[in-house]
């Protein structure tokens, strides 16, 4: 297999979490397909560390894993405020701001 | 057990910015454990970042690579990071009568604030790929929860939402640019390394970097708020409890326009012929849609926010230019726009606390009854619409001078229109509030009584509010009169891309 196919994986990797983005409106799927996106690019990022045998790459996946999970926790906790306030948890029906 | 233990060699003295900034985080960490302490909070938080800019003055000439070349410390990180220390006490001082701090303990906010300005410093700082993802996240994800802090209103929790998904979406996209020119650059991650492996052509095709400079312009303009990939700035800013707004309106544009100077004209200067056109398209569609989107609110804190996407695409000019010139201008620019936002969202807090509303109808007659809302706000109105005599024309004055020298000339014409449209509703805002009428009460169906703040000392005795808004009032106009100590500043981030670029 050539880098190609890891790079071709990669990018359908990210617009399937882009295509998801802008289809679903609840805030939890929402945050399920940014972390598919994050994954897509650690994916291409190992690719071509392999490919390069720079261990740099690594690391920064090793960094890219710990920040989407940090970017999770608040997300969540962001859901869990606006479920106990009785906010509807869909992206269409949130509009206090809008203009 | 065989073998030699070497410390790594770290320069504490380079990095004593950032070492003061974590030790105060820490210690307010400590003090929401040990309630007594928990009025220290603040202090701690101004003494940590106070610390920080006097570390950062103290290496006022240090220029180095420090922790293997991922962090650099020279002109233009210690210059962007003071701002970025300045904005962030000042944000301190506003926020301390602030209800929002107090609904989520006054330790967690300031907790949150002080690790987005550590984030912040760092990303100046960003000399690989790395630093540059970490830093990005390491402000924004505190970011995203200081909007959501006031809890009374469905709107805080909203724009915290927004934020965080749009803001995610460009880090993600940033992420995936950062890969390719990665593999494009031949698996390089030091920003210079990278320019050499462009140079030299990577293993793979210019397709694979064009495509990673597209997205990482994408990624960094959802950063900045530059249009199309603003939608969340208007939103974010009035959604956000007001000092949070103030804070982050100056500091994260410094931010993340720091890295921009950095990586666009050290990593991608081999590449400029491409991204320059296409970040003069950005710039052009940003200061349409921001000026025309800002002409139409009659809440003041949105029409900052879309303010705000029209001068980023003003700053994005210095970028453009790619040259030292441009980056002083770009300097200068950030730092006059502080100033008058700073000005601009202190009156609007004092007068939200009066009033309990951001809407502009509300700041009828306040020429008359409520002078520290009305002249820092008429300064910092004429600022920003770029009049003289202040430093927001003086400003603009150096970013169109570095266009015309690079034979940008359309762009310039681009930023003087933009101006002209800019005035429309920057005065308007200055007419309202020098109008005799009294305020017709809850007659324009925006004053709820949401930002109201009753009972302690009133806003205009607050000297923490009060004192940091008249410096800033004075400030735009001082350094619009006597544009030199504040040229000569930042003229230091413009050499030290000199000095990088050779």
């Amino acid at each position: 297999m050539t880098i190609e196919w890891f790079v071709i994986l990669a990018a359908l990797l990210f617009a399937v979490g882009l295509a998801g983005l802008t289809v679903r409106r609840n805030p939890v799927v929402m945050l399920l397909c940014l972390e598919l996106m994050l994954g897509a690019g650690a994916l291409a990022l190992l690719a071509f560390s392999r490919m390069t045998g720079d261990q740099d790459g690594q690391i920064l996946v090793l960094i890219v894993l710990v920040v989407a999970a940090c970017e999770v926790v608040v997300g969540l906790g962001l859901v869990v405020a606006m479920f106990r306030r009785r906010i509807p948890l869909d992206v269409d029906e949130i509009k206090e701001l809008k203009g | 057990m065989t073998g030699t233990f070497e410390a790594p060699t770290l320069d504490y003295a380079a990095l004593s910015p950032l070492i003061a900034l974590a030790v105060g985080l820490v210690a307010i960490v400590l003090t929401a454990v040990f309630r007594p302490l928990k009025r220290l909070a603040p202090g701690l938080a101004i003494l940590s970042m106070a610390v920080a800019a006097g570390c950062l003055v103290w290496q006022f000439g240090t220029e180095a690579d420090l922790v293997s070349g991922s962090l650099r410390i020279d002109g233009l990180s210690t210059t962007f990071s003071l701002l970025i220390l300045i904005a962030g006490i000042v944000a301190v001082l506003y926020a301390a009568g602030d209800i929002a701090g107090r609904q989520v303990g006054r330790p967690d906010f300031l907790a949150m604030l002080l690790s987005s300005v550590f984030g912040m410093v760092m990303l100046t700082m960003a000399n690989d790929l790395i630093i540059f993802f970490l830093a990005l996240e390491f402000f924004s994800i505190p970011l995203y929860v200081l909007c959501a802090t006031d809890l009374r209103r469905p709107g805080s929790l909203e724009a915290g939402l927004k934020y965080l998904i749009i803001g995610s979406l460009g880090s993600a996209t940033l992420l995936f640019g950062m890969a390719m020119i990665y593999g494009g650059s031949g698996g390089e991650v030091g920003f210079q390394a990278i320019a050499e492996g462009l140079t030299k052509g990577g293993v793979i095709s210019d397709s694979l970097v064009l495509f990673g400079i597209g997205m990482i312009t994408v990624g960094l303009a959802f950063k900045v708020s530059i249009a199309p990939f603003h939608q969340w700035t208007p939103d974010v800013y009035q959604g956000a409890p007001t000092p949070v707004t103030a804070f982050m309106s100056g500091a994260t544009k410094l931010a993340a326009f720091a890295v921009f100077a950095r990586f666009f004209l050290v990593a991608l200067a081999p590449e400029t012929d491409q991204w320059d056109v296409i970040l003069a398209v950005l710039a052009t569609l940003s200061i349409a849609i921001g000026n025309l989107g800002a002409l139409t609110q009659s809440s003041l804190k949105r029409m900052l926010g879309y303010s705000g996407v029209a001068q980023a695409g003003y700053m994005l000019a210095g970028i453009i230019v790619a040259t030292a010139d441009g980056v002083d201008a770009l300097t200068f620019y950030l730092a006059a726009y502080l100033a008058m936002n700073l000005a601009a969202f202190g009156a609007l807090i004092v007068h939200e606390r009066m009033t309990g509303s951001d809407s502009i109808a509300s700041l009828r007659g306040a020429g008359n009854s409520h002078r520290i809302v009305a002249w820092p706000m008429t300064i910092a109105m004429l600022g920003l619409a770029g009049l003289p005599p202040t430093a927001g024309f003086l400003g603009k004055v150096f970013l169109i001078e570095a266009l015309a020298d690079q034979n940008w000339v359309w762009l310039a014409i681009v930023i003087v229109i933009g101006t002209m449209l800019s005035l429309a509703y920057y005065l308007r805002v200055v007419a309202v509030m020098w109008t005799n009428d009294p305020a017709p009460q809850g007659e324009d169906g925006h004053i709820d009584g949401d930002l109201l703040v009753t009972g302690g000392t009133p806003p205009w005795k607050d000297l923490g509010l009060v004192v940091p808004i008249v410096i800033a009032s004075v400030a735009v106009i001082f350094f619009g009169i006597f544009p030199d100590p504040l040229y000569d500043f930042a003229s230091r981030a413009g050499d030290a891309i000199l000095s990088l670029t050779g």
